[in-house]
């Protein structure tokens, strides 16, 4: 027998022996097949290799990997929702986590260089300023949190009212709490608190929505007036109101396009805030 | 990005067509991008010529969308067409040996092309190994188009495809290597490509000028 065909028998007895393996590995965590009956580590693979002729090709033996597989593997942590099989998605996620570690690093290294003039600053004034410029140790890290984050930013930004934002605006006439402010993803904050920045600093970029009604103007100055400053950087715990409630002032905002979560927030917002205004 | 139509090959197309293509160069947001990305894989599939540097227009649509709307819609929309044809290859090549290989030439090219912040595109690593395998096994090695095509794309990304994934390319070299020595009915200009793509990887991905002399001396003495 030559070489080359004992060769192709012995891959494909390697194969045969890593698909037995493949779903034995995993099954541990899994009570049930894909049948949804219980079963123990041998019945396995029996149900599992059923399937393996309506499996898509390039999911089989060159990676090892058995199709039943319901973690898809990668290079580093998957979402829950990164089951996607077409490479479009494939290569959007990919393109986002490196964006997002990118920026970590950037956001790295910008820290710790104000950091360090700062801390020099300090030592020569004599003084001994508070622990708050630690934010280089107190960065939030976490994949899976950045990549989420990331991907609320970027459904803002993705808006024709945030193009027209970036244009009226440069970064250096921005005046905080008058124009709206991207929350930075690298600080630590609790899952509600981050959702709240968000939704406010989506609010306030509808100011900037293109011209499609009259009561643009109106709306303007409400947000305006609402000095949302003082709101953004405490922790925000509202009461829940029904949306029936709600319904009552008529804001013009309600008539834009805007995402269900949002109808709610600028008439809570201006509740607590109408004893300011006045 | 100031590339004249001749750059991009886009001669073979219809007068309306080549104006749609160069709409979708300057100016994305105007045109229908799912229906551009089709134009481009059919005509990739069908010709030869086209399909060795289409990957470069499609660069640029990607590149213009993402400057003017920050989208992906053309990318995604070619990928996942490259992936449906992926998945029906076997037809494919039973169908018609040369849309196999053009798929293959531009497959690799988008390889080549598309990058993700300067790196190549995972999601395709393994689908363009699992193209190259195929060219390497007994049956494709007798075809001196695949084979031809297989050596060409292994210069052309080879490199990059190693430093994907290492295992791969020993085990396609290893399909390569029993193929060189041990096929019956393998022609000599088979033999000699694959002879010289085996040297090519031993030598770092690429020839030192002595060998280069040495081949193109064989090639004239052919």
């Amino acid at each position: 027998m030559s070489d080359f065909t004992k060769e192709r028998r012995r891959e494909d007895r390697n194969i045969e022996h890593e698909k037995s393996f493949g779903p034995s590995r995993w099954s541990h965590c899994r009570k049930r097949g894909i049948n949804g009956s219980l079963r123990s580590n041998g019945e396995a693979d029996d149900i599992d290799r059923g399937r393996n002729g309506h499996t898509d090709s390039s999911y089989k033996h060159p990676d090892r990997r058995h199709p039943s597989f319901t973690t898809p593997e990668s290079t580093g942590s998957v979402s829950r929702c990164g089951r996607q099989a077409d490479w479009g998605s494939q290569v959007e996620d990919d393109e986002m986590r490196r964006d997002v570690h990118r920026d970590m690093q950037r956001y790295r290294r910008r820290i710790l260089g104000a950091e360090f003039t700062q801390r020099e600053r300090r030592a020569s004034s004599g003084s001994s300023g508070s622990c708050d410029s630690r934010e280089g140790d107190n960065m939030e890290t976490d994949e899976a949190v950045l990549l989420r984050r990331q991907k609320q930013i970027n459904y803002g930004k993705n808006t024709l009212a945030y193009d027209r934002y970036i244009k009226e605006v440069p970064k250096h006439m921005r005046q905080p709490g008058v124009h709206p402010k991207t929350p930075n993803k690298f600080r630590k904050y609790s899952r509600r608190s981050w959702d709240q920045q968000i939704k406010l600093w989506k609010v306030k970029l509808h100011a900037w929505d293109p011209p499609a009604e009259e009561g643009q103007d109106k709306t303007l100055d409400v947000v305006e007036e609402l000095n949302l400053d003082d709101v953004m950087d405490i922790e925000l715990d509202f009461p829940t109101i029904t949306d029936s409630q709600n319904t009552q002032t008529s804001l013009p905002i309600h008539s834009l396009s805007v995402e269900d979560e949002d109808c709610g927030t600028p008439v809570k917002v201006q509740r607590t805030a109408e004893p300011n205004i006045a | 990005m100031e590339n004249s139509a001749e750059d991009y090959r886009i001669q073979s197309f219809d007068l309306d067509t080549q104006r749609l293509l160069k709409t979708a160069l300057k100016d994305p947001s105007l045109v229908n991008l799912e229906k551009v990305s089709n134009i481009i894989v059919d005509q990739s599939l069908k010709d030869p010529v086209f399909s060795k540097e289409a990957g470069r227009i499609c660069y640029t649509i990607v590149q213009a969308e993402a400057k003017q709307s920050n989208g992906n819609v053309f990318r995604r929309h070619l990928l996942n067409r490259l992936q449906q044809e992926f998945k029906e290859r076997e037809e494919m090549r039973a169908r018609s040996l040369q849309e196999w290989v053009c798929y293959v030439t531009f497959i690799c090219n988008i390889f080549d092309y598309l990058k993700v912040n300067n790196m190549p595109m995972v999601a395709l690593v393994h689908p363009v190994y699992d193209c190259l395998m195929r060219l390497a096994k007994p049956d494709a090695l007798m075809n001196e188009d695949e084979v031809d095509c297989l050596v060409v794309q292994l210069h052309r990304i080879g490199e990059q495809l190693e430093k994907a994934d290492n295992q791969r390319m020993n085990d396609l070299f290893f399909l390569l290597r029993d193929g060189f020595l041990l096929q019956e009915g393998l022609s000599s200009m088979a033999r000699l490509l694959l002879l010289e793509i085996l040297e090519f990887r031993a030598g770092g991905w690429m020839l030192s000028s002595t060998a280069h002399k040495q081949w193109c001396v064989s090639l004239l003495t052919w």
